[in-house]
This record gives C-alpha cells, structure tokens and sequence, in this order.
C-alpha cells in the first residue's frame, strides 16, 4: 500500500485559511517539530515524558497534514501508557525518520512563497 | 386550566368553557374569553362542568363578566358546578347576582 | 471567510495551547471570524491572562507543560463565579475516560485535532448563546431578587403602618377576646378589628378581600377607618355596614370586595348582632348545653352592591355569661393537603366535637390543621370572643380635643322623627355628639349612650313597632321578636319618635333632661316596673339598666312618654 506522507489537500485548506500567514505557519512548524524530535531523542527512555512529547506533536503533525507523521506519535503515545514497559526506541527512530521525510516536502512547500 | 369560549350560530348566547382551577392565574385568559368578540351577545353562560377549584378572585372575575355584559341588566348563567364550587358560590351569596344551576 | 456563520458580536477569546503551529493556527482562523484573541502557552499563563484581561471564552489545550489544562480550567471557573465563560477544550484525546476527564474540570465543550475552521465557528457561536443566555438569567434573577427586596420592604412598612390603625382598637386589649392570625395575614387580604361603642358594647370585623398581597391589603385601610369611627360615635351595625360597603364599592375596581362577618357582642343585653357576608359560617357556642348556633352567610361581600341594592340586615342571637363567638378564614377550611383535599367544614366539627376544655379550641384547631398539611398556610385567621359580665362603660374621651370652655349651657332642642326616617336611621350617634359639646357631660358619655339607645330602642320597638318584650322569653321567642321587627319596621308607613332636650346651668354646673315619646299605644308602667330587677332574663333587661344608670327616670302619658335627667358639676 502506497503510504501517504504529507496530505497537499490539508495544505490548500490551510494555504486558503492562513492567506498571508501561511508560510509564517509553515516555518513555525518546522522550527516547532525539529524541536519535538530532539526532545524525544533526549527522552528516550521516559515513557510519560514521551507520552506528552508524542501527544502534542500527534496535534499539530495532524494540523499541518503530515498525516503519517500524526499516525506513529499516536502509536508511541498509546504505547507509551502501556502498563508493562516496552521498547520505544524503534518508534522514537521511525518518527525522526519520517520528519527527515516530510521537511523537505514543507521546505519546498515554502519556498514557493517569499518572506 | 384552559378556558374556551364559543358563541351560538344565531350569535345570542356566548359559552366560556373552564377547565381544572379557576384561580387568579386565569385572569387574562377568562377576560380574553370574552372581550374577543366583536358582537356582544344577549346571553353569558360560564360552564364550570370540568373547572376543580374557585378562588375568591374567580368570583371577582365573574364579577367582570357581569360588568362587560351590563350590570344589573346583565344575564348570566353560571352551570354544572360541582358541590365543592357551588358550596364557594353559596357562601359568596352569588345566586343573588347570577343565575346559577 | 464568506462560509462561515457571521459573528453576532466580537467576543474576546483565550487561546492556551503549547504548540506553536497550533497556536498560529488557531489564532489566525478567530481572528479571521472577527474577535480579538488572546493567546497563552501553558495553563499557568492562561490563568494570569483571565485574571488580567476576563476573556469571553477559552480554547483550552488539554496537556500542557507548568500547569495542565484541567487544573488551569478549574482555577478560571471559579475565577468567572456565576457568569458563564464557556471553555472549549483543544484535544486529540481519545480515550473516553480523557474526555469524561474534560467535562469534570469544567469543560463546556471540546474540538478535536485537527482543527475545522466551520466547526469551530458554529461551536463558539453555541457557546456565546449559552453565554448570553446565562448572563440573561442572571440578570433577570438579580432584578427579581430585588424587586423581592424592595417588595418585602414595602411589605414591612405597610404592615407598620396598618398595625397602628388596625390594631387601635381593642383587639389586643380586651379580655375576652382571643385571635390567632398569620403574621403577614393582612398581605392576603384576612383583616381582624374590634373596637368598643359608647355603650361599651363590642365590635368586631373579620373580612377577607379578594387577591393577595398589597391590593387586598389597601382597601383595609378605608374599612378600618369607618369602623373605628362609626363604633366610637355610637353608630349601629347596619349604618356602619352600609357606609363600608359604599366607600369599597366606590374606591375598588369591579373584581375586588371583601368578605366580612360584623358583629357586635352587648354584656349588658346578653346579645350578639350578627351580619355576615361571604365569610365561612362562624358559631356561637353555648357553654352549658354545649349547642354550637351557625352564624350564616346571607349575603353578598361588602364592595360588591350598590347602597341602593345593599341588605343590611342582621341576625340577633342570645347569649349566656361565658358563652363564646367564634369566627374564622377560609384558610383555615381552605388549608390543602398533599392531594388538594381541602380541610373543609366537616373536619372543623370534628375537632369542635372532639374539644373538651373550650380555651384550647385554637391550639386543637392548629394543631388538626398540621396534622392535615404538614404546615399551616400564611392566610389563617381565627377569633373567639367571650360574653363577661361587667363591661365597664366607657367615656369616648378620644373623640374630643378642646378644652370645653365654649361648652354651650342654656338651651333646647326638639325633634320629631318619622316612619321613612325611623326605618334607614339612627339619630343616636348624632344626638350624642350634640350632648358631648357639654364638656360636663363626657365624663359620662357611657351611662348617657347607654340610657338614650334603650330608651330609644323602647321607643321604637314596644312603642311604634308594638313589640312585645315578653316575646323574649326563650330563644325561640328571641328569633321570632326580631324577625317581627324587621317585618314591621319594613312595612313602617306611619309613626314618630320625639327627643326633646333641655340643658339648664345650676349652682353647681348644669342639667340635661331627655325626655322620649312615642306614637305607640303606652303600657302599664306599675305594671312593668313592679317586676324585679332581673339581669338573668332575655327580656326586660333594658329597663333594669335604665334604672342602674339614671337616678331619675319618670314615665308619662301612659307609659308614651320617658323622662330621664343627668346633671354634672363644674369642673374646678
């Protein structure tokens, strides 16, 4: 199955919504994102702390359209409240993956606006 | 309490219908009944077949009705009350103003 | 932003959430539907934002860093109080413990992730009715809890006020009478007054006007006022009853009148006058036989007849020393239990059959009426008055202010009053207050009351009506003399009663003889004055009374004609 990693119709909505914000939106995110992803590094071995990293970045992953981005922070968030400890790690490293995937989709995306 | 009123097709007589507690409560409804029509009729009839109480503003109200429709020449009927609101209507002495039965 | 739903007023609104694309996000789409936004990155902030700037509404994040929204939201319900500041919490929560979570906080409402900018429109629109909704009814309540204030206050003044009038009479005074009302009473419409005549006879009024609150309350005042005028002066009941009816007929509108019963309860005659109009019947108990005689109503309420149509006429019963009057409200019959059974006559009778030691009657009454209800309705009046012996006789001192030395002291007067006048009026009254113009005679006033209203009821009754007084032998007898006296004083077409007057200065002060005639045809006077001085007897009593209060009293003309005189002494 053909995995969808970033929703184009999430980003004309909010393209429509945000009007002249909107590339100021997009920088937000990044900037805001690339700082969730380093928090979970740190955290990695701290469940409730990455509960509430995942939790947070699960809300404006699927905001911005990163929707398969929105999917793993749930599942980490889910697991993360599991009663008998599991390993996060791998979770923690497909998340920093698939923001490495989607920045340069934002990035572009950016670029078609001038600041 | 609902109070309904109806005039006969020759347009003689006007029937005001009360239903359950005949209190102050009815007050706008008992004139509305009443002042509504245009043509005034010969004969006021208050049925109180279905009304389960009278307070003394009741009988002040039918004291109204018998002014709206002249005074002492005035007709006005008040039928089918229960024992319970004949007994109010008796100590009131209203059979003296109203023709009552 | 055409699609959404247009903004009825700019609202400010909080928005707490820690990410700040979200937060970009959000603000920009409220913005964009026209209100000022407000914006906090943790619960902690958004409680010193609400403190500081009282937002309309708040977008709450669910988790946060330094301060949760849960805790954040509970802090700003109680800082709002009573308003409504509807909080929409922001969640991706899923978990329906999470949510339930929300709710118990305080939460109104949620907007689940991610954000749909129609959703959220309509979901801050719903919000801002219910807002407006609940400041409306706080509002209305605050007007009516002081509408409430100001009624109880005028409510405390009025009844101030009319405690003075009302209860300047003898109610609280007299011995023999007994009441029970309801504080607030008055307010719903039950009025208790009782005052003593010149004769020392008493008065008493109970009366209940149509309604509640101040309007049944105001026609209490006028009916007071000539109740306590009218007994002071002398007049009798049918004078007084016909000049209430026409003052409430006159000043209140066609829907109000007021249920009374009237009754004026004689020591010396051993009578009670009873009218009664609309109130629930009230009895006389005799003691020693222990027969309770209904005191019916007969007529219309006061307020509701014209003077031209109004029936004054009244009831005399006999009475013993200690038997009692008592009367009552319709509350008291009217009282309700849980299933709107009304307490009624019949329960009444039983407590009055069931009561052993009469001065308990009330405390009986009361406490049948608890048991029926569970609590006694604010609209109970009750009175009991007692027959005693001895009724002093008052002077009607009150009545006069100057100092007496213009006191008129040589003249004469005459009068002649005929059939039609006889039938409607009572001369007494104003024959009294021409004798009190002597200030040497108000001292007297009482003894001079008495003496003129039996001769004048001889007069009028054995003389022109040729009333028997013997007919007053037992209380069969009593009913039939003063059903005649009606008949014939109705049907009167012919007749006098003469008052003549003279007041002549002495050496020591001054004279007044009265003296009374009549067109009857006379009686016996050996006769009548040979029987002993019998004060047990229903009959003859007036003329022993005649004889205790005036040294003098001569007959003439064949018993037509009465002569009494009364003297006084200058004062020093």
């Amino acid at each position: 199955m053909a995995e969808i990693h970033l929703d184009p119709k999430v980003l004309s909505g909010l393209q429509e919504v945000m009007e002249g914000e909107y590339p100021k939106l997009l920088d937000t995110f990044l900037d805001d994102s690339q700082k969730r992803v380093e928090a979970l590094r740190t955290a990695r071995d701290d469940a409730k702390a990455l509960g509430l990293i995942a939790h947070s970045f699960k809300g404006s992953s699927g905001n911005l359209g990163a929707v398969r981005l929105a999917e793993l922070c749930r599942q980490l968030e889910d697991r993360s409240a599991k009663p008998v400890p599991v390993d996060l790690g791998e979770l923690v490293d497909k998340i920093d993956q698939e923001f490495a995937r989607v920045r340069p989709l934002y990035e572009h995306e950016r670029q078609r606006f001038q600041l | 309490m609902s109070i309904e009123s109806e005039v006969s097709l020759d347009g003689t007589t006007l029937t005001i219908a009360i239903k359950g507690r005949f209190d102050f409560g009815s007050h706008q409804d008992f004139r509305n009944s009443y002042e509504r029509f245009y043509k005034v009729p010969d004969t006021y009839i208050v049925n109180l077949k279905e009304t389960t109480y009278m307070d003394s503003s009741a009988l002040g109200m039918l004291l109204l009705l018998r002014d709206h429709a002249g005074g002492d020449e005035a007709e006005v009927r008040v039928i089918n009350s229960s024992s319970d609101v004949r007994k109010i209507l008796a100590i009131s002495n209203f059979d003296k103003l109203f023709d009552i039965n | 932003m055409s699609v959404l739903a247009p903004v009825l007023e700019p609202l400010t609104i909080l928005i707490a959430e820690d990410s700040a694309a979200d937060l970009l996000l959000l603000s920009t789409i409220i913005r964009r539907q026209g209100h000022q936004v407000l914006t906090a990155s943790n619960g902690e902030e958004a409680v010193e934002v609400f403190t500081r700037e009282r937002p309309q509404l708040v977008l709450m994040d669910a988790l946060m860093p330094v301060m949760d929204g849960f805790e954040a939201v509970r802090r700003i319900k109680q800082l709002a109080g009573e308003a409504l500041v509807p909080i929409i919490f922001l969640t991706s929560l899923r978990e329906s413990e999470a949510l339930a979570q929300c709710l118990d906080a305080g939460g109104d409402d949620f907007l689940p992730k991610p954000y749909n900018p129609l959703i959220l429109a309509a979901k801050i629109n719903a919000m801002d009715r219910l807002r407006r909704l609940q400041a409306t009814v706080l509002q209305q309540r605050d007007l009516i809890a002081r509408h409430h204030d100001y009624l109880l206050h005028e409510q405390r003044v009025a009844k101030a006020v009319f405690d003075k009038v009302a209860h300047s009479g003898c109610i609280n005074a007299a011995p023999n009478i007994r009441y029970l009302q309801s504080p607030y009473a008055l307010f719903n419409g039950d009025l208790l007054l009782a005052a003593y005549t010149p004769s020392g006879d008493m008065h008493v009024l109970l009366g209940d006007f149509t309604g509640h609150g101040l309007p049944a309350a105001v026609g209490a005042m006028p009916l007071a006022e000539v109740f306590y005028g009218m007994t002071a002066k002398g007049y009798g009941l049918t004078q007084i009853l016909r000049e209430m009816n026409a003052k409430l007929k006159r000043i209140l509108p066609v829907d109000m009148f007021c249920c009374a019963t009237l009754l004026c309860l004689s020591a010396q005659r051993r009578v009670v006058e009873v009218w009664n109009g609309g109130m629930p019947e009230g009895y006389v108990h005799e003691i020693t036989t222990g027969k309770r005689t209904p005191l019916m109503s007969r007529h219309l309420p006061l307020g509701v007849l014209l003077a031209e149509a109004f029936d004054d006429r009244t009831e005399v019963w006999p009475m013993a020393v200690g038997d009692r009057v008592f009367l009552l409200s319709d509350g008291v019959l009217d009282t309700a239990d849980a299933n709107e059974q009304l307490f009624g006559a019949g329960r009444l009778r039983q407590v009055f059959a069931a009561n052993r030691e009469p001065d308990h009657l009330f405390e009986e009454i009361e406490l049948a009426l608890a048991a029926f209800r569970g609590e006694v309705r604010d609209d109970v009046s009750m009175v009991e008055i007692t027959l005693q012996p001895g009724q002093s006789l008052r002077a009607t001192g009150q009545l006069y202010a100057d100092s007496g030395q213009s006191s008129p002291l040589d003249w004469s007067v005459s009068f002649e009053f005929r059939a039609e006048t006889l039938k409607r009026y009572n001369p007494l009254p104003y024959l009294l207050q021409l004798l009190l113009e002597i200030h040497g005679l108000r001292e007297q006033s009482g003894a001079l009351y008495s003496v003129m209203a039996e001769l004048y009821s001889n007069a009028l009754e054995h003389g022109v009506l040729g009333l028997d007084s013997r007919l007053k032998r037992d209380a069969q007898g009593f009913a039939e003399y003063y059903r005649l006296r009606n008949d014939r004083l109705a049907r009167l077409n012919s007749g006098y009663v003469r008052v003549h007057v003279q007041v002549v200065p002495t050496e020591v002060g001054g004279k007044m003889t009265l003296r009374i005639e009549d067109s009857g045809a006379g009686f016996d006077v050996e006769q009548v004055l040979a029987r002993p001085l019998d004060i047990d007897r229903l009959s003859g009593r007036g003329l022993s009374l005649v004889r205790q209060l005036s040294s003098d009293v001569r007959w003439s003309d064949g018993g037509r004609s009465v002569c009494v005189e009364f003297s006084w002494e200058a004062l020093a």
